[in-house]
C-alpha cells in the first residue's frame, strides 16, 4: 500500500492535493450550470481569456532581475481579464444577432492573441507559459491553498443562496422573467462565478485543462442523479476526489500532475456510461 | 377569492405599443385595456406578434415605443414550447415546486399552504403518480401537464397563455380547459393565444384580435363580425355553415 501513502508524505503534495480538491469543488458545483445552459465554450473562452492579464501581471511585477512575480497580483490580473472577456461577449451578444459560441469565440482568440503579444514583450516568460497552460499543482503555497479552500466554502454558500433563481434561468428563462427575476443580472452573475471557477482552477491544473474540471464532474453526475442537489454533491465529491486520485497516479506513473487529475475526473465519466443507471429509458 | 386588483384599474394595459426586431415591427402601436378578472382569447396568425405581445408583457423584449403595463407582478406565463435538455435534473415535484418561487423568494421556506398548492396541482393535472420521475424522461403530454400544473401552483394575478392547446393529447387538453374555468371562477385574469375561433367565441368574456397592428377588442358576440376575421387572418378564413374555419392553421398540421 505504499504506492498509495508515500505520495502524500511530503507536503508539498499534501497542499497541492488541498488545493486541488477546493478547486475541484468548486469547478464541480460551478460546473454544474455550465452544462445545464450549454456554456461550455463560454467556459474555454474564459480560461484562455485570462491570459493577458496573467502577462501584465507578470511583466509588473516580475522585475528585470528576474525575481519571482508576485501571485497575489497574477491572481488579480487573471480575474480583471476573466471578467473583461465574460463582458466583452456579453457586449457583442447585446450589440448583434451573433450566436454566443461565435461572440465568445471572437473575445477568445482576441484575449488569446493579446495575450500572447504581451508575453512576447515579457523576457522570461516563457517558463511560466507552461504552468499557465498546464497548471503547477505541486508548486502551490500553503497561503494559495487556504484560500481556495475558503473561496470554496463562499461560493458555496453563494450557490446555495442563489439555488432557486439560478434553478429558473437554468430551467426556462422566459419563466423566470414572467416571475420577475432579473435575468439579465442573474446571467451576469453566473458568468462571474464560471470566471471565479476558471481563475481559481487554472493555477491548479492550467488553462488548457480547468475545462475538464468544469464539464467531465458534472456531466458524470447528470448520468446518475435526477436532482439538481444530488447532482452538485455527487459532482463536488467527484471532482474532489480526483485530485488525491490523480496525485497518486502522477506520483507513481511520474505524469504531469494536473493532466492526470483531469486524466482521473474524465476516467469517471467513462465508467459511469457503462453503469445501469446512466441508461435512460426514451 | 378576488384579488389585489384596485377596482378601475385594467389588468393588462398597452398604449400605443411598438416592438420592432430590426426594422420590422413585431406589434405596431397597439392599445387595448384589459379589465381585471376577465378572460381573453388572443387571436391571430403566425407571426402576427402573439409571443411578443407576451415577451413585452413579462418584460423579455422592450417596446419600442408605447407601453405596456400589468396591474400585478404576479404573473404566470406558460410559454409556447420548452426545449429543456433531457438531462435537466428536476423531478416533476421540482418544476411543479418551481411556480412557488415567485411568492417565496429566493431563500422563504415553504409552508403548509405552499405544499397544499404544489400537491393540489398536482392532483388538477393527473400527474400525481409521476412525482417522482424526472422531468425530461416525460412524454410531451405529460410535461405539458407538469407545466400547466407549474403555473396553477403559482396562483398568480394574471395568467398569460401562449397556444396551450396546440398539440395536446385528449387528456391534457382536458385537464387544461378545467384549469381555464377554474381561473376564471376564482377572477383571476386570463389571455390565452389560441387558433380556435370556436372556442374564443364561446369560452372568453373578450377576443382580441391582432395581426402586427390590433385589428378589434371587444366581447365575442359584438367584435366578431366577418370582417374582423378576415382582416386578421388574411384571407386564410373559409366559412362552413355557421362556422368559421382557419384555414391556413389547419394546412400546418394541428399545431
Amino acid at each position: 500500500m505504499d504506492w498509495l501513502i508515500d505520495p502524500f508524505q511530503a507536503e508539498f503534495v499534501r497542499t497541492g492535493a488541498l488545493a486541488a480538491a477546493a478547486v475541484g469543488v468548486i469547478s464541480g458545483v460551478v460546473g454544474c450550470y455550465v452544462i445545464l445552459r450549454g456554456m461550455a465554450l463560454m467556459s474555454d473562452s474564459l480560461a484562455h481569456g485570462v491570459l493577458p492579464g496573467v502577462a501584465i501581471a507578470f511583466a509588473l511585477t516580475a522585475g528585470a532581475s528576474g525575481s519571482d512575480p508576485d501571485q497575489t497580483a497574477i491572481w488579480f490580473g487573471a480575474l480583471a481579464a476573466g471578467l473583461f472577456t465574460a463582458g466583452a461577449t456579453n457586449f457583442v451578444l447585446r450589440r448583434s444577432q451573433v450566436r454566443e459560441e461565435t461572440a465568445a469565440a471572437v473575445v477568445f482568440v482576441f484575449m488569446l492573441a493579446l495575450g500572447v503579444a504581451i508575453v512576447s514583450r515579457v523576457q522570461g516568460y516563457s517558463v511560466d507559459l507552461t504552468s499557465f497552460l498546464f497548471g503547477d499543482v505541486l508548486g502551490v503555497s500553503s497561503g494559495d491553498a487556504t484560500l481556495s479552500v475558503v473561496l470554496a466554502i463562499a461560493i458555496i454558500a453563494l450557490v446555495v443562496l442563489l439555488y432557486r433563481p439560478f434553478l429558473l434561468l437554468s430551467f426556462d428563462p422566459q419563466r423566470a422573467a414572467a416571475l420577475g427575476l432579473p435575468t439579465e443580472r442573474l446571467h451576469l452573475a453566473m458568468l462571474v462565478l464560471i470566471t471565479l471557477a476558471v481563475v481559481i482552477g487554472f493555477r491548479v491544473v492550467g488553462a488548457l485543462l480547468v475545462l475538464g474540471l468544469l464539464i467531465a464532474p458534472p456531466a458524470t453526475a447528470a448520468l446518475l442523479t435526477k436532482r439538481l442537489p444530488a447532482m452538485m454533491a455527487l459532482s463536488a465529491a467527484i471532482a474532489a476526489a480526483s485530485a488525491p486520485l490523480g496525485l497518486i497516479l502522477s506520483w507513481n506513473l511520474d505524469l504531469a500532475a494536473g493532466a492526470s487529475i483531469v486524466l482521473v475526473a474524465v476516467s469517471g465519466f467513462v465508467l459511469a456510461l457503462a453503469l445501469p443507471a446512466a441508461r435512460r429509458a426514451s | 377569492m378576488q384579488r389585489l386588483t384596485p377596482t378601475g384599474q385594467p389588468a393588462i394595459a398597452a398604449q400605443d405599443l411598438t416592438v420592432r426586431y430590426g426594422r420590422e415591427p413585431a406589434l405596431d402601436q397597439v392599445s387595448f385595456e384589459i379589465p381585471p378578472s376577465s378572460t381573453v382569447a388572443l387571436l391571430g396568425p403566425n407571426g402576427a406578434g402573439k409571443t411578443t405581445l407576451f415577451r413585452a408583457a413579462i418584460g423579455l423584449v422592450r417596446a419600442s415605443s408605447g407601453s405596456i403595463r400589468l396591474v400585478s407582478r404576479r404573473i404566470a406565463f406558460v410559454p409556447q414550447r420548452l426545449d429543456i435538455e433531457p438531462s435537466f435534473p428536476v423531478t416533476v415535484t421540482d418544476v411543479v415546486r418551481m411556480g412557488r418561487y415567485g411568492d417565496l423568494g429566493w431563500v422563504g421556506r415553504f409552508g403548509d399552504r405552499d405544499r397544499q398548492l404544489v400537491s393540489t396541482a398536482l392532483r388538477e393535472l393527473g400527474i400525481e403518480h409521476l412525482a417522482d420521475r424526472r422531468f425530461g424522461d416525460l412524454s410531451g403530454g405529460e410535461r405539458q401537464r407538469t407545466l400547466l400544473a407549474q403555473a396553477s401552483a403559482q396562483d398568480a394575478d394574471v395568467f398569460l397563455l401562449d397556444e396551450p392547446f396546440a398539440g395536446l393529447d385528449a387528456p391534457t387538453h382536458a385537464a387544461l380547459r378545467r384549469l381555464l374555468a377554474s381561473w376564471r371562477e376564482r377572477g383571476r385574469t386570463v389571455l390565452v393565444a389560441t387558433h380556435d375561433l370556436e372556442s374564443a367565441r364561446r369560452d372568453y368574456d373578450l377576443v382580441l384580435c391582432l395581426n402586427r397592428r390590433m385589428i378589434a377588442f371587444g366581447p365575442p358576440a359584438t367584435t366578431f363580425t366577418e370582417e374582423v376575421v378576415s382582416e386578421t387572418f388574411a384571407g386564410h378564413i373559409l366559412r362552413v355553415g355557421s362556422l368559421l374555419v382557419d384555414t391556413a392553421h389547419h394546412h400546418h398540421g394541428a399545431g
